[in-house]
């Protein structure tokens, strides 16, 4: 009958419910169990440990003593190093740990994704590259680290790879290279050594030979090289729990356009291929990848081999070299309820960061370290890519965090230049329309988007700085008073934008003299008022 | 008069075979080539990564041995024992559901189907993430991921009755009816009557129930959750094909290809007559 | 819009009968719409009534039972029970009891905490003997909306039940004072498999459809009027919240918001236009050219037809996922294709296939070719041999050529017995994750919709932006809900659509 199939149904979903329900039930007084113990001990700690808790960290290596099941997430290439090296951790280790560890291959460009999906079932340690840290630690899927922890970070890797793992005034993890950045690779018997300093040339050559140039500058870690190459920069800012609080960024300037024409260069030719894979094999004679690449592209290339930092391209006579990013990997470690492990864990990040490991990928991988130390030391600096990449540091701008829907923004950049004619104004249109979907996202306040900016030729800038006025009910007037010659130009407009104006044509200043600039946002009208 | 129109017309119809002949061939060139090109660029072993030629300058195994010496085969175990375990459950789902459908008429039919039509509406990606917090409450993900991945499969699978019910509207009531009269109860009219006439659209369901693991990517990797041991085929191997491994196990992933493909072809063609039966039988009714 | 009888349609010319076929067709369209309005209302008014109508039902059972039934209205199943049918009332009685404990135990704590979805979030702890910190976690909005759902269900699970007892009091009452015997144990669990045959064999699809079908799509449904999202994942970070319509606003609004550089809805809209251009075509270019195949090889005088059959029909085989990567990276434009044609000298500079927006389009629709054909191909195979062959031979003695014998004859004849295919076929490829995923991954970048969460490409279809959406920068699930809750409105309104002004697809018995 009916009755009896609703009575099945219904038991089985009861059973189903007191599957998933039940077992959810146990979990919750357990956590709650949990959560009580490390809060007491936290509480506890400080009659006895007081001000000496670094040192004590060393000191309380015979409470980490045990053994511990691990889970970490490494990228495919170095899953048996991080095995092995595991296992020399645990015989070397005075503090009695033992780790049980399951390396997964996980790539670090992964990491983040993974982890932020479900955080409880992800690895307790991974490897993770820096771009990711903001968004890892919006997840608290990062640990923040103990004062011991971060002096040994402070101490041990250099300056930029210290500043890769930190947000606000914390650290959150460990460097473990510092060589996620970009140079050249290219084919000898195609580029002659002398060309490899100038773009024309390498396209040129390319050109003759049909051979192709891979350079993902449809992605926004490339083509912003050509804007730092040409002075421009773009900085997020992050209050202490990594949240954005704002950009500051000038791609859409003079200095800007002349990087755009740069891209237009080389995406305009037809021999131009958006990848960043080693191509050599299927018809690239160029490509400008980082270390990853270099076992692959040495077989690839046999004795053609060649290597060198980013070129330089030419607009209107002057010499730009193409800068790049240069970043970190980091080493995580996941947020641990038991804090026994939590410290056990920390541990073992830090010998899997030190000096030894480091040496060890520099061998296998040629990863380049973040370790001071190894990064001096002769194995390093022998490695041909390596050597390139150092070189092109010079050139290039540490990676700050960035916020993530940034790269899909930026890296329209190329997509749109590809896609002009190459004049100033449809490349000058790419730029506008990047820093309008910077602003669209970053949702300015009302108060930015309704502010009025002087902008033109006024106090040394040239069309490219807004400078703020401040209102007194529809009368707007700078914040500073200018110093003005005759024939300087500018214009009062609104949110940073050129839909709100004015006056339409530009202001000129018919007499010299030091004005503060005032608008009357009712009717449009601009006027000088003399300082003093 | 008559003899020549009769040529003309025999002239034209070898014409036109000729043309299709020229076609056809063009055409399984066509649907062949990529396989031939996955083949072949399995045994190449100058070089791991693409190119742009086709037959290898070296020949060997060195791929096979790659395959052989990864977690592939732990995958190729787990795809196996999901596809198997499917294609008992979702045979068995499916055929209770889409016979009852074919064959009674009770108060909650016609909403029934109506329910599950609007159901089938609804995207299938939107409930991956619940999905999968679901099976790892359960325990059920990682390295448990083959029974979860069996589980979701089968509990769903009871929505895809539509081929199947097709087929068995096609078998004559009239055989029930008489049965019935004769004093069958419904279960032995379905075990001794219908089944037994059933036979294709058994066989192409437990066919696509086995065959529909092997591809699937998106939802495993969910379940598998960065957890090797709990991985696919597809899952596995399309990691090898992302930007940081690609140059060192592309060939890698043609043989895999291979070895993935190669027994569910067989497969298929060996059941290929039961196969055609079933698409045509049920796929346009439903 | 005049409407003709037969007999006046028949007096049309060729040209007015189209024009009049096309008319009626779109002239049914409002019609369609009003009356599916029409039905839902009194759909609704009929649920109204229903439900007053048992609860008069429930009254009057209670205020005329004897005894055993008042009982049972508290404990269920005693009426069966006392009236010795043991099975019945110890199911009834086990369901009760165990509704009970869960609520007690479990349930009563999900519904509780379902309005707020949690209060406190993870905090930090730092332990300064060790020197580390420490996360503790406290509530999980998730796991509150999910077992807050479930207990629902379960509660609206209950009630049905006990309604069932209630009911079953009345009729077994009935039944013996008509002086009849009630049926035992033993003739339910004979009924299981002959009179209700029907419900054993769909108890255990239906459960499982309910919960890994039903019960996830109510829980993403929900999710669309929260704030879930990688920023607030309801556990491990911050909990999430009630944001009412919040994100329909958000994805329906026409303000450039934070869709970057356009709205939302502007994104929205493109992606939908190119998602039912590409269903169309994608279903129509195949279905064409598979029938084509199907009769070149089913054509009198072609040899080997098993083995082009055979060919074709191994691609199905081979799992998409290596077929399509394989034949996506062949197209690169460093790939197989523009390698060998540009050695050959046929092409000077490499094919844009995947580059130019345009190109990736016809690409995409043109591979998808190549992997329908064969299934389309075996479907026409079949249904073609089913047309009668007198059909033909009638029509060649009135001298028709081939193509107009394809026109009257096989055309129609396909058109009616695959209509309900099409239509699955078109929204299912509404849907095709695997071809756009797999091949293009969405790409060329649309620069346009650069910021819409998760980067827009030309190719992407609603079901690819939903993917990337949850796996974008921002893990934005909420708008990913809003998301599927619109393609299922689009597919939902197609499908009524089409099923209400094609009379050949709605009588499903037709076909029997």
């Amino acid at each position: 009958m009916k009755k009896i199939l609703a009575i099945l149904l219904a038991a089985l979903m009861v059973l189903s419910l007191a599957a998933c329900g039940g077992g959810d039930n146990a979990s919750t007084p357990a956590d709650g169990g949990g959560a009580a113990a490390p809060a007491e001990g936290g509480e506890a700690a400080p009659a006895e440990g007081g001000e000496a808790a670094p040192a004590e960290a060393a000191g309380a290596g015979s409470e980490l003593a045990g053994t511990y099941d691990v889970t970490i997430w490494a990228p495919d290439a170095a899953v048996d190093l991080t095995k092995s090296q595991v296992d020399a951790f645990n015989s070397s280790n005075e503090l009695g740990i033992t780790i049980n560890a399951t390396v997964e291959p996980v790539s670090e460009a992964d990491a983040a994704s993974n982890m932020i999906l479900d955080v409880s079932a992800g690895a307790d340690l991974y490897f993770f590259a820096q771009d990711q840290l903001s968004r890892l630690i919006q997840a608290n899927a990062l640990t923040k680290l103990g004062q011991a922890a971060a002096t040994f970070v402070k101490d041990n890797n250099t300056a930029g790879s210290v500043l890769a793992a930190q947000a606000g005034e914390d650290y959150y993890a460990y460097p473990l290279t510092a060589d996620n950045g970009y140079f050249m690779y290219y084919d000898k018997s195609v580029v002659p050594e002398e060309d490899v300093d100038s773009l024309e040339a390498i396209i040129a050559d390319c050109e003759a030979a049909g051979k192709n140039i891979s350079y993902e500058l449809e992605n926004a870690w490339y083509n912003a090289g050509f804007f730092f190459g040409t002075g421009c920069h773009s900085d997020w800012i992050t209050d202490d729990q990594g949240n954005f609080i704002a950009i500051d960024d000038d791609f859409n300037s003079d200095a800007g356009l002349i990087a755009a024409k740069g891209i237009y260069k080389l995406v305009s030719s037809p021999i131009y291929v958006n990848s960043g894979n080693a191509d050599f094999a299927s018809g690239s004679a160029v490509v400008v990848t980082g270390t990853w690449n270099y076992a692959t592209i040495l077989d690839q290339l046999g004795d053609n081999f060649g290597v060198a930092d980013l070129p330089s391209f030419e607009v209107d006579g002057a010499e730009y070299h193409i800068g790049s990013y240069r970043g970190c990997k980091l080493l995580a470690v996941k947020p641990q309820e038991d804090p026994v492990k939590g410290a056990a864990l920390n541990q073992l990040a830090q010998y899997l960061t030190g000096k030894d490991c480091q040496l060890q990928r520099v061998e296998e991988f040629g990863w380049g370290p973040s370790n001071k130390e190894a990064h001096d030391d002769p194995l390093t600096q022998e490695n041909p890519a390596l050597a390139a990449l150092d070189a092109q540091n010079e050139y290039s701008v540490m990676q700050p965090n960035i916020h993530g829907s940034w790269w899909d923004i930026a890296k329209v950049i190329t997509t749109d230049i590809k896609a002009s004619d190459g004049s100033d104004d449809a490349l000058k249109a790419a730029l506008q329309k990047y820093e309008d979907s910077i602003a669209a996202v970053f949702e300015m306040t009302d108060e930015v988007r309704n502010a009025f900016t002087v902008i033109g030729t006024v106090a040394g800038t040239n069309w490219d700085a807004d400078l703020p006025m401040t209102a007194d009910g529809d009368i707007w007037t700078s914040n500073d008073a200018f110093e003005m010659e005759a024939g300087t130009e500018f214009k009062c407009r609104q949110g940073k934008a050129w839909d709100v104006a004015f006056p339409a044509d530009n202001f000129v200043v018919e007499e010299a003299g030091t004005y503060y600039v005032q608008l009357d946002a009712a009717s449009g009208e601009v006027t000088l008022v003399p300082a003093g | 008069m008559n003899e020549k129109r009769h040529m003309g017309l025999r002239t034209l119809n070898r014409i036109s075979n000729t043309t299709i002949y020229i076609l056809l061939i063009i055409i399984s060139v066509i649907w062949l080539l990529p396989f031939i090109f996955i083949v072949l660029q399995s045994f190449r072993v100058e070089s791991t990564y693409q190119v742009g030629y086709v037959i290898p300058h070296e020949w060997g195994l060195q791929n096979y041995i790659n395959l052989w010496n990864s977690d592939f085969k732990r995958w190729y175990l787990n795809t196996f024992i999901i596809a198997l375990a499917s294609a008992v459950l979702i045979t068995v789902i499916q055929l209770c559901m889409s016979y009852t459908l074919s064959r009674f008429r009770f108060k909650l039919r016609g909403p029934m189907m109506r329910f599950m039509l609007i159901l089938g509406m609804f995207p299938g990606m939107l409930t991956m993430i619940i999905l999968y917090r679901v099976l790892s409450d359960l325990g059920l993900t990682q390295a448990n991921a083959v029974p979860g991945l069996i589980l979701v499969g089968v509990a769903s699978s009871g929505m895809g009755y539509y081929v199947s019910k097709g087929f068995f509207d096609t078998i004559p009531k009239s055989l029930d009816e008489a049965a019935r009269v004769d004093g069958a109860t419904r279960f032995q009219v379905l075990y001794k009557i219908i089944l037994p006439l059933a036979k294709p659209i058994v066989i192409y369901t437990i066919l696509t129930a086995f065959m529909g693991p092997w591809g699937d990517f998106v939802f495993a990797r969910y379940v598998a959750f960065g957890t090797s041991s709990g991985y696919n085929v597809a899952v596995g191997m399309y990691s090898w094909l992302t930007n940081d491994q690609i140059a060192r196990m592309y060939t890698t992933f043609c043989a895999g290809g291979v070895i993935v493909a190669v027994p569910v072809t067989v497969l298929f063609l060996c059941l290929q007559k039961y196969y055609v039966e079933g698409v045509t039988g049920g796929a346009v009714k439903g | 819009m005049k409407h003709y009888s037969d007999l006046e349609f028949l007096r049309l010319s060729k040209g007015q009968r189209i024009g009049y076929k096309i008319g009626s067709f779109f002239y049914g369209i409002p019609r369609a719409i009003a009356g599916l309005f029409i039905k839902l209302w009194n759909l609704l008014k009929a649920a109204g009534l229903t439900v007053v109508r048992e609860i008069q039902d429930i009254c009057a059972t209670f205020v005329k039972g004897d005894w055993k039934t008042k009982i049972s209205f508290v404990i269920m199943g005693f009426g069966s029970l006392a009236r010795g049918q043991a099975l019945r009332g110890l199911l009834f009685l086990l369901f009760e009891v165990v509704f009970i404990g869960y609520m007690v135990v479990a349930g009563g704590h999900w519904l509780s905490l379902l309005p707020s979805l949690g209060k406190l979030g993870p905090t930090s702890e730092y332990n300064l003997v060790l020197d580390t910190y420490t996360t503790v976690y406290h509530d999980n909005s998730f796991k509150i909306l999910l077992y807050g759902v479930l207990t629902i269900f379960f509660i609206i699970a209950f009630i049905y039940t006990w309604r069932v007892n209630v009911k079953q009091n009345k009729i077994s009452e009935q039944i013996l004072r008509s002086g009849k015997k009630l049926k035992g144990s033993k003739d339910d669990l004979r009924s299981m498999v002959d009179e209700n045959f029907h419900a054993t064999l769909l108890a255990l699809p239906m459960t499982g459809i309910m919960v890994f079908t039903v019960m996830p799509i109510v829980f993403m449904v929900l999710v669309a009027f929260t704030n879930y999202d990688g920023a607030h994942n309801g556990f491990s970070n911050n909990l999430f919240t009630w944001v009412g319509l919040d994100n329909f606003n958000t994805l329906l609004s026409w303000s450039a918001g934070s869709g970057g550089g356009q709205s939302y809805s502007a994104t929205f809209g493109e992606i939908l236009v190119w998602t039912l251009i590409w269903a169309f075509l994608a279903t129509f270019t195949n279905y064409f050219l598979g029938m084509g195949v199907a009769m070149m090889i089913n054509k009198k005088g072609i040899r080997l037809k098993k083995m082009w059959r055979t060919i074709l029909v191994m691609t199905v085989a081979i799992p998409q996922f290596i077929s399509l990567l394989y034949v996506g990276k062949m197209f690169a434009r460093n790939g197989l294709i523009n390698l060998s044609l540009l050695n050959l000298g046929w092409i000077k500079e490499p094919l844009p296939f995947w580059e130019n927006p345009t190109w990736a389009r016809i690409s995409v629709i043109v591979i998808n070719i190549w992997v329908g054909i064969p299934y389309l191909m075996l479907i026409t195979t079949g249904i073609l041999m089913n047309i009668p062959a007198d059909l033909y031979e009638s029509a060649r003695i009135d001298g028709a050529n081939a193509w107009q014998q394809y026109r009257k004859i096989t055309l129609p004849y396909m058109l009616f017995i695959t209509g309900p295919y099409l239509l699955t076929s078109f929204t299912g490829n509404m849907n095709n994750f695997n071809v756009i995923y797999l091949l293009t991954g969405g790409a060329p970048t649309n620069p346009a919709a650069s910021g819409a969460a998760g980067s827009v490409g030309y190719t992407d279809l609603l079901i690819t932006w939903l993917f990337k959406i949850t796996t974008g920068a921002e893990s934005q699930y909420y708008l990913a809900s809003v998301v599927g809750i619109m393609v299922f409105v689009v597919v939902a309104f197609i499908s009524l659509v089409v099923y209400n002004v094609l009379p050949s697809i709605k009588n499903e018995e037709d076909y029997q």
